[in-house]
């Protein structure tokens, strides 16, 4: 069942500059992790702050179980938890306030919210933290109360903007964990990222966005399958060779400068056989490594970015 | 039956909801309470040594009018020019984006605005009758009454304040805004001086503004108590309180639905 209609939603801030949302069109299940993907300024953060109500957009429509959010706004806000990065407004408050007071905000009893209060903390290893003011706070540390603040509730859909930014690994890794536990009791997550790798674990589907406009939408796997029969070779060009190395590759696929010494090539299953036999034989190539990979979230998105791009320019 | 109960259970979330919100204002004010206490003491402290400097021979009369007019003055700085520079921050800082996405009333977040408000203005108020009766002896009139008109006279610039604060394109814009109102109501309308004093254009546009009946029925009250004045100042702050909730449950908008 869809929860969510993103009707052919475009969103211009001001007249006359480009519009962060172009004619947008999918739904979104009730039950899944969806993804949306894509670089810094693609209007991701624009299209989930009209998805959670908080702009209208220029055009189209926006519903929520079958009614547009701007006309149930307190049904809206009270279902859909906003993950809006760091809790600037609560910085003078404690971390143990901070989560009681969203929790009874979002309308749980008093007790209830005093133990998913602990219970979170615990979780973020911060119940030693709970007097804390957020201010005080290393960056880290504030962004994970955030999401205490956007996890305290149970709320039936989280929305999430960029909640790994900024943490290190373990706890980029406790977020990842705790969205697929709470997708797991039900909830349907909205998850916009360009951290292609880290969410390719735990979407169902991804919808690609840039320059405003959705560009693909679908499973990974469906998606894993438009480049399938291509394969990633990473190589690093001798020093000062790298020019040479990528004239020498030319004609065995899509070839890309990846760094000062860095070249990546996509190429066929079928010539890629042929394509690392000559480099391992042929001592005159510029290469000191090389390595293969099989195409991963990433690979898709630079590979339907790069085929929408031409069709554009064409 | 049933509607009584619906009621009950609406006021009880909205007494939570609100007194939650306020926690989270106490805090910032819990936060910066040596700047408060400062600000609070320093500031009616060195305006009534000023003026005792300045108008040392003058006379009780004008006195009491300098002194009440500088209550009055606070109390209505809070009502627009505190809030509207909060709400403003707020927004600006981004806090908007937290408050706005939770099921809340735009209004519960209005009025612990103004709660705050209060908490830093009062003292200064306090300070201001207590040490003016000290230092020059002006006597000012207390009873009940005084509470209801204090509450219409910064409720009735509810309005004025949220709009300042929600509109505010930038800080920088709403600080030049309020600078400018200040100006104008410290020295061109019936704040700080009584109606009849001002030029005839003056008393004209006093008449559109709710800080004209809030300073005449705040003026009235510590002088002379409750009046006819006074109910009929505070009959058209009343109707100033109506529009200013219609106003930001109509107008003003923190989200993109209403």
């Amino acid at each position: 069942m869809n929860l969510l209609e993103i009707d052919r939603i475009s969103k211009a801030y001001k007249k006359g500059k480009s519009p962060a949302n172009i004619d947008i069109s999918f739904s979104i299940r009730e039950g899944e992790i969806i993804g949306l993907l894509g670089p810094n300024g693609a209007g991701k953060s624009t299209l989930v702050k009209q998805i959670v109500g908080l702009l209208a957009p220029s055009s189209g429509e926006i519903r929520y179980r079958g009614v547009n959010v701007l006309k149930q706004q307190r049904r809206v806000s009270t279902e859909i938890s906003y993950y809006a990065q760091e809790p600037h407004a609560l910085g003078a408050l404690t971390a143990g306030e901070a989560l009681l007071y969203t929790g009874i905000l979002r309308g749980m009893p008093r007790r209830e919210a005093e133990l998913q209060t602990r219970e979170l903390l615990e979780r973020f290893n911060m119940g030693d933290l709970i007097n804390r003011r957020i201010k005080k706070m290393s960056g880290g540390q504030r962004r994970m109360i955030g999401m205490g603040t956007t996890l305290i509730g149970n709320a039936p859909v989280l929305v999430f903007d960029e909640p790994t930014n900024e943490l290190d690994p373990l706890n980029r890794k406790l977020v990842w964990d705790l969205i697929v536990e709470h997708n797991r009791r039900g909830a349907t997550i909205v998850l916009v990222t360009h951290n292609v790798l880290e969410a390719e674990r735990v979407v169902d589907r991804v919808a690609f966005i840039n320059h405003g406009r959705l560009l693909e939408i679908d499973s990974v796997a469906q998606l894993k399958q438009r480049v399938d029969g291509r394969l990633k070779l990473d190589l690093t060009a001798a020093y000062g060779e790298v020019e040479r190395l990528i004239g020498r590759l030319e004609g065995w696929g899509d070839i890309q400068r990846t760094g000062e010494h860095r070249v990546r090539v996509y190429v066929s299953k079928e010539r890629a056989g042929r394509l690392l036999d000559w480099m391992i034989h042929d001592e005159s190539l510029p290469i000191d490594e090389y390595a293969v990979y099989p195409p991963s979230l990433e690979d898709v998105y630079v590979y339907i970015d790069e085929r929408k791009a031409g069709i554009a320019h064409a | 039956m049933h509607s009584a109960v619906n009621i009950g259970r609406i006021g009880s979330k909205a007494w939570t909801e609100l007194s939650i919100l306020f926690r989270i204002q106490f805090a910032l004010v819990r936060d910066q309470w040596v700047i408060v206490l400062l600000m609070a003491t320093v500031f009616p402290l060195s305006t009534l040594l000023s003026m005792k400097f300045m108008f040392g021979a003058t006379t009780h009369q004008i006195m009491v009018n300098l002194i009440v007019g500088n209550i009055v003055f606070a109390v209505i700085m809070m009502g627009f020019n505190a809030l509207g520079q909060e709400i403003s921050w707020q927004k600006h800082q981004g806090y908007f984006t937290y408050y706005a996405s939770l099921p809340i009333l735009k209004i519960n977040f209005v009025m612990t605005q103004m709660l705050r408000g209060m908490m830093t203005t009062l003292p200064s108020v306090v300070i201001m009758a207590a040490a003016g009766q000290y230092l020059f002896d002006v006597r000012l009139h207390y009873e009940w009454g005084l509470i209801p008109v204090f509450l219409l006279a910064v409720l009735s610039m509810v309005g004025i304040g949220a709009g300042i604060g929600f509109w505010s394109p930038n800080h920088q814009a709403t600080s030049n805004l309020v600078q400018g109102l200040m100006m104008f109501i410290g020295f061109l309308s019936p704040v700080m001086m009584e109606r009849e004093q001002l030029p005839l254009i003056l008393q004209w546009i006093g008449y559109l503004f709710p800080t004209t009946y809030a300073a005449s029925a705040l003026r009235e009250m510590l002088t002379a108590g409750w009046t006819k004045e006074v109910s009929v100042n505070a009959l058209v702050m009343l109707l100033f309180v109506i529009a200013s909730y219609w106003f930001i449950f109509k107008i003003i908008r923190w989200r993109a639905a209403e």
